[in-house]
């Protein structure tokens, strides 16, 4: 423990309140503590000291610094700003370097695992996973413009989607609720459900197709009446993948977080002011029913495709116990960040060529 | 995994007066570094790992948050000498309680006497210029903790340059729903007529008054002169009674105006309009207020999650960083890094918005 840089003694004091066998004093501590406490502080003015008079002696000595002090100080200073140039350029060759091997390796990964549009290889990766999230959450930005990603605008957000939907239907997860910070989508919600479903359509096929809906919080819930079931045949084939599977989309966006939090305050006072509720009676079992049922569940998953985690607005109620996922550096959405979400929520270490 | 009682050698050298001196030279000069690029104004910690430490060191679980004390006393140390605002620390959830009796009565036996250690140097924590507060569920801690706990509050309560938030049975989801519920007694109390927030340069019964002058003037005129078109042969007497009619009237008319405004007033106006809540009323209402928004979140032991902490904060633009290392291990040397990358990011971060502000302009 070389590394605090604290004395033996001083380890053992702070321990145990004991040096040489005999219990410490207020005052034994302050005067072990001396070396460790910082310089007085410089701005006199602070209304903030002037009430201890002890300190206020010292500062007065400390007004007058002699010139080896000052030049001291200044070389001190100088030392400091070179040492952290110094510091912050290395860390940014490091991070540029971490940067580059992680986006190397990523794609290695992403060359090893790939899912080749059809569920079968998804199920593969993920059957073995002992624990899968029931409802599996994700952010996703809007681009402006391209930055050589392919993702602009709000067609590439659409595609992100129907890519996200496919593998979590592909897993067998029922529940997934897409988080974008704006809310575009949730103007076009139509035409996502008819983009997401010719995706699973791609993925699965026309017949074992699962069923879709999608919608968002105060909006009408969009799922078109189902093609006549084709049970008979599926059930003759397998009896395993008889039962039609479903997906439900959720999105999600700033709306549903703060703002759905405030609104369900001004409902409630609203209702206090009108006499049909007390304030005793706002308890965090009311709240979470509400929430529950005006944006979402809690979700178990959440993940990210972001370089770093900045949750961005994301429903806060919500994110209680929910596991946060994401790659570092990771740029963009990939199939990979998700199967290392699942497999991080599993506990299970990815192998890789098996 | 070396364990706590091996390397005796290293541990003598480690501890040996040069180097310890070398290290905390080494650390004040790093720390000092350190404050010459931005520095986030409010972090917050979960201390989490200090149960496991002790498992894989095979001591006591106790033992274990008392390393864990330690590791936040180093931290503690480097933030405020960098420049950091506030501390927020998830101390104790109230989830906590449902661990066994032993260890909560443990912590709260070490929150006691560490605190009441930290009363008897009232001198030395102005010096840190750091105030503690405590953020919780006070009614769920033992009436002498609280005793303890009360006394350190007081004592640094004048302390304005840096604070110290202490999480103590706390969880956000209990913060947001006493922050609603406030909310929603102060704009559910009836508001007196005297105490109204909104101080405005009128007096609503002056300008009544000039309504009523107004109309005083304007009528009689008015009367008079279709009295003087009317009839040219003016009688005193009933031009007396028109007048003191429409004086009436008008006076009347004004009143029961003003008496409809006045209920309307105390119906109405009483409560405080619901639709003015805005995020901020809710922030204001929470138990970090008046703190600058949380900058940076680190959660130790490699665990990726919330856990009830800090929702309501970190929701927005925070940086949240999760580690590997466990917290009694925590120090310096892993915050450095952590440190270092946010000022990495928080500079690219000006420069897209620099660079995004000249497209504009271009």
């Amino acid at each position: 423990m070389a590394s605090t840089g604290v004395g033996l003694k001083e380890t053992t004091a702070f321990r145990r309140g004991i040096v040489n066998g005999k219990q410490l004093t207020a005052k034994d501590r302050e005067a072990l503590m001396q070396a460790y406490l910082p310089l007085e502080p410089a701005d006199s003015s602070d209304p903030s000291r002037s009430s201890s008079p002890a300190p206020r002696k010292k500062q007065n000595m400390r007004t007058k610094p002699t010139p080896t002090k000052r030049k001291v100080g200044i070389v001190r200073n100088a030392l400091h700003v070179v040492i952290y140039v110094v510091v912050s350029f290395l860390f940014s060759v490091f991070f540029r370097f971490r940067r580059s091997w992680r986006l190397v390796t990523s794609k290695i990964v992403s060359l090893l695992k790939y899912h080749h549009r059809t569920p079968e290889f998804i199920q593969r990766d993920t059957k073995h996973l002992e624990r899968l999230p029931q409802h599996l959450s994700v952010i996703l930005d809007f681009h402006e413009s391209d930055e050589d990603l392919g993702n602009a605008g709000l067609e590439g957000l659409v595609n992100d989607v129907c890519e996200i939907a496919a593998w979590t239907a592909s897993a067998g997860i029922p529940f997934l609720s897409v988080y974008e910070r704006t809310g575009k989508l949730k103007n076009y919600i139509q035409q996502t459900h008819s983009s997401i479903s010719q995706t699973l359509e791609a993925y699965f096929g026309p017949r074992r197709k699962p069923s879709l809906s999608v919608r968002a919080p105060h909006l009408q819930s969009y799922s078109p009446p189902l093609t006549p079931p084709t049970r008979p045949v599926s059930s003759d084939s397998n009896g395993a993948s008889a039962e039609p599977q479903h997906l439900t989309v959720l999105l999600l966006s700033a709306e549903d977080g703060r703002d759905t939090m405030i609104d369900l305050t001004k409902t409630l006072s609203d209702m206090a002011q009108n006499g049909t509720l007390h304030p005793e009676q706002v308890n965090s079992n009311l709240i979470d029913a509400e929430l529950r049922e005006a944006v979402c569940t809690d979700p178990d998953l959440l993940v990210l495709f972001s370089p770093t985690v900045v949750l961005n607005g994301y429903p806060p109620w919500q994110l209680r116990l929910t596991e946060i996922f994401h790659l570092p550096d990771n740029k963009g959405v990939n199939y990979q960040v998700f199967l290392r979400s699942l497999y991080n929520y599993a506990k299970v270490e990815m192998r890789l060529g098996r | 995994m070396d364990s706590l009682h091996n390397s005796r050698i290293r541990k003598w050298f480690a501890e040996s007066p040069p180097v310890t001196w070398g290290v905390r030279q080494l650390r004040e000069l790093l720390i000092g570094a350190l404050k010459q690029g931005p520095i986030p104004q409010h972090v917050a910690f979960v201390m989490d790992g200090n149960r496991r430490f002790a498992r894989d060191h095979h001591i006591e679980t106790v033992e274990g948050h008392n390393l864990g004390f330690e590791a936040l006393a180093r931290i503690l140390e480097v933030c405020y000498k960098t420049g950091v605002k506030v501390v927020t620390i998830y101390a104790f959830s109230i989830e906590n309680f449902k661990r066994s009796k032993h260890e909560v009565d443990a912590l709260m036996k070490m929150a006691k006497v560490k605190l009441e250690q930290l009363s008897e140097h009232g001198a030395l924590l102005d010096r840190y210029g750091a105030s503690i507060r405590i953020l919780g569920q006070r009614n769920l801690v033992k009436p002498d903790v609280l005793a303890a706990v009360d006394k350190a509050v007081a004592m640094t309560a004048h302390n304005k340059r840096a604070i110290l938030n202490v999480c103590f049975p706390y969880t956000s989801r209990d913060e947001i729903t006493s922050a609603v519920r406030t909310t929603v007694e102060t704009y559910s109390t009836p508001l007196g007529s005297q105490s109204l927030p909104l101080k405005r340069p009128f007096s609503e019964t002056h300008i009544t008054q000039h309504i009523r002058q107004q109309m005083l003037n304007t009528v009689p005129e008015e009367v008079s002169e279709q009295m003087a078109s009317r009839s040219a042969s003016p009688s005193s007497p009933k031009e007396n009674g028109h007048s003191a009619e429409g004086e009436h009237s008008s006076a009347a008319s004004t009143a029961i105006n003003s008496s409809d405004k006045d209920e309307s007033n105390s119906a109405l106006a009483s409560f405080r309009d619901p639709e003015s809540i805005t995020a901020e009323t809710l922030t204001d209402h929470m138990l970090t207020a008046g703190a600058p928004p949380l900058d940076l979140l680190v959660r130790t032991s490699g665990v990726q999650r919330l856990s009830d902490f800090m929702l309501w904060q970190c929701h927005e633009k925070t940086s949240i960083v999760f580690l590997e290392c466990l917290w009694p291990e925590f120090d310096l040397w892993q915050f450095l890094p952590v440190l270092i990358e946010w000022q990495w990011q928080r500079r690219k971060l000006h420069e897209q918005e620099r660079g995004r502000s000249r497209h504009i302009v271009l």
